[in-house]
């Protein structure tokens, strides 16, 4: 099955912006956006924690609806997902 | 015209305090001003540096070490004689912020950092003003506009703080979200049009490319839940 990962902002240039990512039925969303990140240790490092925990303030979109973080180990992804990677930014 | 002698008429009686005179306060307050928001305050605590001007398109060369406020005013009473500008040199914190807003009648976030922007989220929703939000880093942006307790809070789109950095800039950005950001002050105080409630605008401008994610108030929101006992602890 195919689910598009999109990575925003400064996630989109370590990692590509558009994704389309192959994976088995069921996987964790968590795991495959890590398997997806794991191709560019900066660009994962910018997304997950040393113990592999999303960085509490990134957001994570599922088709358009925004995920609770603490839901993303739980939630398996479907065919035809879209998932929507951003970092918020803080300059003025 | 657009919005007519009473539209005018409405922005000149407006009362617009902009938290920050750099980057997003530049054109922030520079389309306020040409656009007749009869009172800006302006609050800044930095002075003018070098470094700024790449991005910071209310001081000029001549202004370096001045205050950014100071330097802000000037610019702006030129633009239009006819409003007033409240130069305000100090840091917003918990003590000042609430007296330096004051009976305003929203506020823009043109801050660089969250500790502040969490603050401003605070006294809007005390207060019951607007907060119009927007922050930049590097080609990226993004903007919404807060109206407490009817939409999604500063807190319930970004309940923990990115960290902390020094953020690289091209001007151009802060340009394009502090237009939007001014866009909103103005169809607000006009209530005209609709308003970037419930909605995160995302800017990419390496790819030119622009977004807008659905948010939602969080009924647990630590900073306008409605779930009394139940907010989210702040950290």
């Amino acid at each position: 099955m195919n689910v598009r990962i999109r990575f925003f902002a400064q996630f989109g240039e370590l990692l590509g912006t558009d994704i389309i990512a192959e994976s088995s039925s069921g996987v964790a969303l968590d795991s495959l956006i890590k398997e997806v990140a794991s191709k560019n240790k900066e660009g994962y490092d910018a997304i997950f924690d040393e113990h592999g925990s999303f960085r509490e303030f990134v957001i994570i979109m599922r088709n358009g609806k925004r995920l609770d973080m603490a839901d993303a180990k739980k939630v398996r992804v479907a065919d035809g997902d879209e998932i929507a990677v951003f970092p918020p930014v803080a300059g003025g | 015209m657009l919005f007519g002698e009473e539209g005018q008429e409405r922005l000149k009686k407006s009362t617009i305090v902009i938290a920050g005179a750099g980057g997003l306060g530049s054109p922030v307050a520079l389309y306020l001003a040409a656009a007749g928001v009869g009172t800006i305050k302006i609050v800044d605590n930095d002075l003018v540096e070098q470094s700024n001007l790449n991005r910071q398109i209310l001081h000029n060369d001549r202004d370096i070490g001045k205050k950014k406020v100071d330097s802000a005013a000037e610019k702006l009473q030129s633009i239009n004689p006819d409003i007033s500008v409240w130069a305000i040199h100090t840091t917003i914190d918990t003590i000042t912020a609430t007296s330096l807003v004051g009976n305003a009648d929203g506020i823009v976030d043109a801050m660089d950092n969250f500790a502040t922007r969490y603050l401003l989220n605070d006294v809007a929703i005390t207060i019951k003003i607007p907060l119009f939000h927007g922050a930049i880093r590097g080609f990226y942006g993004q903007a919404t506009t807060i109206i407490p307790k009817k939409s999604a809070c500063l807190r319930c789109i970004f309940p923990k703080a990115p960290p902390q950095e020094v953020f690289p800039v091209i001007g151009v950005t802060p340009g394009v979200i502090g237009a939007v950001q001014a866009t909103e002050v103005i169809k607000y105080l006009l209530n005209i049009g609709g308003l970037l409630t419930n909605r995160l605008f995302i800017w990419d401008g390496m790819q030119a490319s622009a977004e807008e994610i659905h948010v939602e108030r969080d009924p647990h929101c630590e900073a306008c839940g409605t779930k009394k006992g139940m907010r989210r602890k702040r950290t």
